[in-house]
């Protein structure tokens, strides 16, 4: 399962209630209302558990954050392609 | 041409507009003999409270001061020097064994003790949010902040679930609030009149069913400061209009700016209006001396806010209407 996936999954399963919807991998979490702030942090809690990261306050930007694409990019960028645990 | 100026008011006919809207309300429409406040100490309680003494006459005011264990001393002390002013009757309520009995505290203070295992319930703490909104693209997290009996501070980033459970625990304290304030004013037929002023109430910074649960809400068209503006012209105490505005329900002192705002109420109210009223955003630089990316993200953090509480200022929604 590639990352887009796994992250994808992780955001219709706990704040869409399993509906995909019109769901893109570049739409912004917070200003297409998906997830608020808390969710996001509720995010960064399942980065760090299932990608064994410690994500840094500096870290939690929009950048890094606020789309699929921007979390996928941002995990390559942390840890690597190679040998993620998914 | 779009001016900070927009902002100021008459005090006077202002004072005199919301006394009447005051006075309807009470004797015409809820048909009740007077109004509970509850004073915090803070400069919106203080001026719901002298406008309601003008409005219904000091003997039809009920002021409740409501504090716990964790609140500022001050507050209290500001609070019964206003009421003294003002002359008003003021009850003292201490909620501390309310929420003791609904363990507020322990559970509150379990989620603590969880991230600083030497935390015993004797340490003070509060939260905030970054404070620099304005100069960066950034998600809002909330950090705690302990201090231990010797003045040590720690500081760690709350996650989203534990963030979740404690606010759950401190909403408890206006809730509580509440109900106090309903049982005061049933028994005596008044109503309870509320102090959320513009920011609170647009942004959602206030408790659904706690300082939220009024009858009334004399203040809530007005920016925060217009409320410094009223204060002024109605006498309130100094030291009120000199205090930091602060929600005051944590152990350790925390301002709105550094727990919700994260921006003075100069700023905020003034760009909260140009938000509201679509001013566009070199005007809104002009004026304030702010970038336009500033002013950007500040847009952006309100819309967010605004969308996070959208339910806070509603009705709970039905198919009533549907």
């Amino acid at each position: 399962m590639d990352l887009n996936t796994v992250i994808r999954q992780f955001i219709v399963e706990n704040f869409l209630f399993g509906e995909d919807g019109h769901l893109s991998d570049e739409m912004s979490f917070l200003e297409s209302g998906i997830i608020d702030s808390t969710g996001i942090l509720e995010l960064v809690s399942f980065l760090e558990e299932k990608f064994g990261i410690a994500v840094a306050d500096e870290e939690l930007v929009p950048e890094n954050l606020d789309s699929i694409s921007n979390v996928a990019a941002y995990l390559t960028r942390k840890i690597g392609s190679a040998g993620l645990p998914v | 041409m779009f001016s900070k100026s927009v902002l100021n008011l008459d005090p006077a006919a202002e004072a005199n507009r919301i006394s009447e809207f005051i006075r309807e309300m009470v004797v015409r429409k809820f048909k009740r003999k007077g109004a509970v406040i509850g004073l915090s100490g803070g400069i919106d309680s203080a001026v719901v409270s002298e406008i309601c003494v003008q409005a219904l006459g000091r003997d039809r005011v009920l002021g409740l001061f409501l504090p716990e264990k964790e609140s500022n001393p001050i507050s209290l002390q500001y609070a019964q020097q206003h009421a003294a002013k003002m002359g008003v009757e003021a009850i003292t309520v201490d909620i501390t064994d309310h929420l003791e009995s609904f363990k507020v505290y322990e559970r509150r203070n379990a989620i603590v003790q969880a991230m600083f295992p030497e935390f015993d319930g004797s340490w003070r703490f509060h939260i905030t949010l970054p404070q620099d909104l304005l100069e960066k693209d950034r998600i809002n997290y909330h950090t705690i902040i302990t201090e231990d009996k010797g003045g040590v501070r720690r500081q760690e980033r709350i996650s989203g679930s534990d963030w979740l459970a404690i606010s759950a625990c401190q909403n408890m304290k206006q809730r509580i609030r509440m109900m106090q304030m309903y049982y005061y004013a049933e028994r005596i037929n008044y109503i309870v009149a509320g102090t959320t002023n513009r920011p609170e109430l647009m942004q959602g910074f206030y408790v659904k069913y706690g300082d939220g649960g009024v009858d009334i809400e004399p203040i809530a068209h007005l920016y925060k400061i217009q409320v410094y503006q009223l204060a002024r012209y109605l006498g309130v105490i100094e030291a009120i209009i000199q205090r930091s505005p602060s929600p005051d329900t944590y152990s350790l002192p925390v301002t709105d700016k550094e727990f919700y705002f994260c921006m003075d109420y100069e700023v905020l109210d003034i760009l909260l209006y140009a938000h509201k009223h679509g001013v566009a955003i070199e005007e809104v630089s002009k004026e304030t001396g702010l970038k336009p990316e500033q002013i950007k993200r500040a847009f952006r953090d309100f819309a967010a806010k605004e969308r996070a509480t959208w339910h806070l200022r509603q009705l709970p929604p039905s198919l009533l209407e549907h």
